[in-house]
């Protein structure tokens, strides 16, 4: 054979490999994660496709471009057949069309009683449901025990009020040697919904309406709130990086060891006792002023988006991940909260903290809102900059009558 | 026999042209045309869309944080501009000099440039880390400061942090540029001054600068063009703030897509920059244009 010859064959064999790949490609099922859930998502899908016919592609998006790829896949018409997305998206999808209505399916479910009613509530419009619960995560308040006894405070007693943090961050900062006693993301309106309003929540009090179409942060809980973090910060308490973090060091500087208190999710339970064994560390629900807990019910919702081609196997995925044995074997077993409340002790049985983290998260909330990415996540959003006016700025009345006044604003907005 | 040849030229000279062509349309004219068919429409990121002629514009007229975007967005230019210029222009005399070090300089001071601005800017978030990072060190070190400096505490000294860390970013760009306007003066020229006994300020003064108008005019326009289009410094340096004081106005157009879900207004607003870009781009070279 000649060269010619050869080549035409070589170029032949290798466009019938490329169709052949492109068939593949296309007869998988695609699936979309944000980077948050690709520990989690990345064995599980192993395991599916390990063990069904129907093979799933998984693609990691990175967390704050997902929205946007979704966004511009949706315009194309080129969808997932499977998407976990953050739950507080889910509104926004829901409202604007872009998820397949599973209501009767979800009813079906024999354990759907035991599903997280965060997911649900977020996951239903106007009585019809459009997504199932995939990941789980609870906010909760972090404390060095190391730093508490040398600071001759109680190790085993965490604060339970405001004035106690305050008291207690206080007596940390004293230690000295850079040592401070709170910290929090002060440029990161994700960070802030997660940590801070729990605080509001605990006292009684709430950002949005039920119906989530109004704002309420003119209620006194949100002022007191945002007082009791600007004393902390104006009398030293915080470290200065606060001001400008945008959830780059959200628990970062933490795992320095030189920081009493911070919010943070339940994950931390296990990069500390992986990563930071050093560092002896307990954690508490949010208090409210006076007492009370609060926190923020977050993670992803598993949804099947319109124009999905293989929406029956996505189905089945999203079921099979809320299995028995998927949820204690690939979610509960490596860390993560499983999403059904029946299946809690699996999660928590072997170490008392998580626990306390699975209960924050089964009583914690999440916003309704399908303006929540503007109201809330947004980093230059009204969110966010309330809490940077109000806390380093000072002027707590004006902070708040601007961020109500732009909150109804956005609401209010088609 | 000549006419036909050349028919024949043309067909092969629009051939070799055409790949070109295709590309431009494809990834120019065509995207533009979509953007300005969106900037007529209410066409949400999700869900129906809707004609509404010239509504997004009118509704930019009135926009404040528009304006204030591009305002900011100016005095970034202002300041990133000749603090680029001045940096490459020194940089390119001196290794403009033939010399056994001078391309080793050449490449050490275009390094950064190969280097995308998203990992820059990533690089210089960590340099300027209160907690790790190397600049706070240093002027700890050197007891110039009792605690580490908050660089984007305040929107200054935010805004001054990112145009250090452009310059840093792209100096040896428009070093090049200048360099390639410098070596194309020829050598004659210099000699004739240095016979009249011109000095090296004389030679700067009368022979370089002048007949660097057109490379001054192209890096200014290259300068100006990319400082308007700002977006992955700021994007990841400040996410705009403190307290929205650094969002230039691609980050505004960025955000009326993505996070308020306006793509329709996000058009508009696109629209409305290339305006301007272009208006600016021909008073620039105007105002260089050579005498000739």
């Amino acid at each position: 054979m000649n060269f010619s010859g050869r080549a035409t064959l070589q170029l032949g064999a290798s466009l019938l490999m490329l169709a052949s790949a492109w068939a593949q490609a296309d007869d998988n099922v695609t699936f979309w994660v944000r980077m948050q859930d690709s520990a989690v998502a990345q064995p599980l899908v192993k395991a599916w496709n390990g063990s069904h016919k129907e093979q799933i592609s998984l693609t990691v998006i990175p967390n704050d471009d997902f929205i946007t790829k979704f966004g511009t896949a949706a315009a194309s018409g080129n969808v997932p057949d499977i998407l976990a997305v953050d739950l507080i998206y889910v509104p926004q999808l829901a409202k604007a069309g872009q998820l397949t209505d599973i209501t009767d399916k979800a009813k079906a479910l024999p354990f759907a009683n035991t599903l997280s009613k965060a997911h649900m509530r977020l996951a239903n419009a106007n009585g019809r449901q459009y997504a199932l619960p995939f990941s789980a995560e609870g906010s909760v308040l972090l404390y060095n025990k190391g730093l508490y006894k040398k600071a001759g405070l109680d190790p085993n007693n965490p604060p339970k009020d405001w004035a106690t943090i305050e008291a207690n961050a206080k007596k940390i900062t004293a230690l000295g040697g850079g040592v401070k006693g709170f910290y929090f993301s002060g440029a990161c309106g994700g960070c802030q919904i997660f940590t801070f309003a729990p605080y509001i929540w605990a006292s009684g009090g709430d950002i949005l309406s039920a119906d989530g179409k109004t704002a309420t942060l003119d209620k006194p809980q949100v002022k007191d709130a945002l007082e009791f973090y600007h004393r902390m910060w104006s009398s030293g308490q915080i470290s200065a990086g606060s001001k400008t973090d945008n959830g780059q060091n959200f628990i970062n500087t933490f795992l320095t060891g030189k920081v009493g208190m911070v919010g943070t999710g339940a994950f931390a339970i296990g990069l500390l006792k992986r990563e930071h064994p050093e560092i002896d560390f307990g954690i508490t629900p949010f208090p409210g002023e006076k007492g009370g807990t609060g926190s923020f019910a977050g993670g992803d919702s598993i949804a099947i988006p319109k124009g999905s081609k293989h929406a029956d196997v996505a189905y089945q995925f999203m079921t099979w991940c809320l299995s028995d044995a998927v949820q204690t074997e690939y979610f509960a077993k490596n860390g993560s909260i499983p999403v059904r409340s029946d299946l809690g002790p699996a999660y928590y049985k072997d170490d008392p903290r998580l626990k306390i983290a699975f209960d924050a998260f089964s009583a914690g909330q999440a916003p309704y809102s399908d303006k929540f990415p503007q109201l809330i996540n947004d980093n230059n959003g009204p969110w966010a900059t309330l809490v940077q006016d109000a806390v380093y700025g000072g002027d707590v009345n004006a902070a708040v009558k601007k961020a109500q006044t732009r909150f109804n604003e956005i609401l209010s907005s088609k | 026999m000549i006419a036909s040849l050349s028919r024949r030229q043309a067909i092969a000279g629009g051939l070799f042209v055409a790949p070109c062509l295709a590309m431009i349309a494809v990834f120019f004219f065509v995207p533009l045309a979509m953007t300005l068919w969106m900037s007529l429409h209410d066409w949400p990121l999700f869900g129906p869309r809707s004609f509404s002629g010239l509504a997004n514009y009118v509704q930019l007229l009135q926009d404040a944080s528009f304006w204030d975007s591009l305002w900011f967005t100016t005095r970034y230019t202002l300041l990133v501009t000749p603090a680029l210029f001045i940096a490459a222009f020194i940089l390119a005399l001196v290794v403009q000099q033939p010399g056994r070090l001078s391309g080793l300089f050449r490449t050490a001071y275009f390094l950064p440039v190969v280097i995308g601005m998203s990992a820059a800017s990533l690089l210089w978030v960590w340099l300027y880390n209160d907690q790790v990072g190397i600049f706070s060190a240093i002027l700890m070190q050197l007891h110039l400061i009792d605690e580490p400096v908050q660089w984007f505490d305040s929107a200054n000294s935010a805004l001054l942090s990112i145009v250090a860390m452009v310059t840093w970013k792209m100096t040896g760009f428009t070093m090049v540029l200048l360099l390639v306007g410098m070596q194309a003066i020829p050598e004659d020229l210099y000699e004739a001054a240095r016979i009249d006994g011109a000095n090296r300020w004389h030679q700067l003064r009368y022979i370089t600068l002048p007949l660097m108008r057109q490379t001054f005019a192209l890096a200014l326009t290259v300068s100006v063009i990319g400082s308007y289009l700002a977006f992955d410094q700021f994007y990841i340096m400040t996410h705009g703030g403190p307290q929205n004081s650094t969002i230039p106005v691609v980050f505004w157009i960025y955000r009326a897509a993505f996070t308020y879900s306006r793509v329709g207004y996000a058009s508009a607003m696109s629209v409305v920059l290339l305006l301007i870009l272009i208006v600016m781009s021909f008073v620039q070279l105007y105002l260089l244009r050579s005498d000739d």
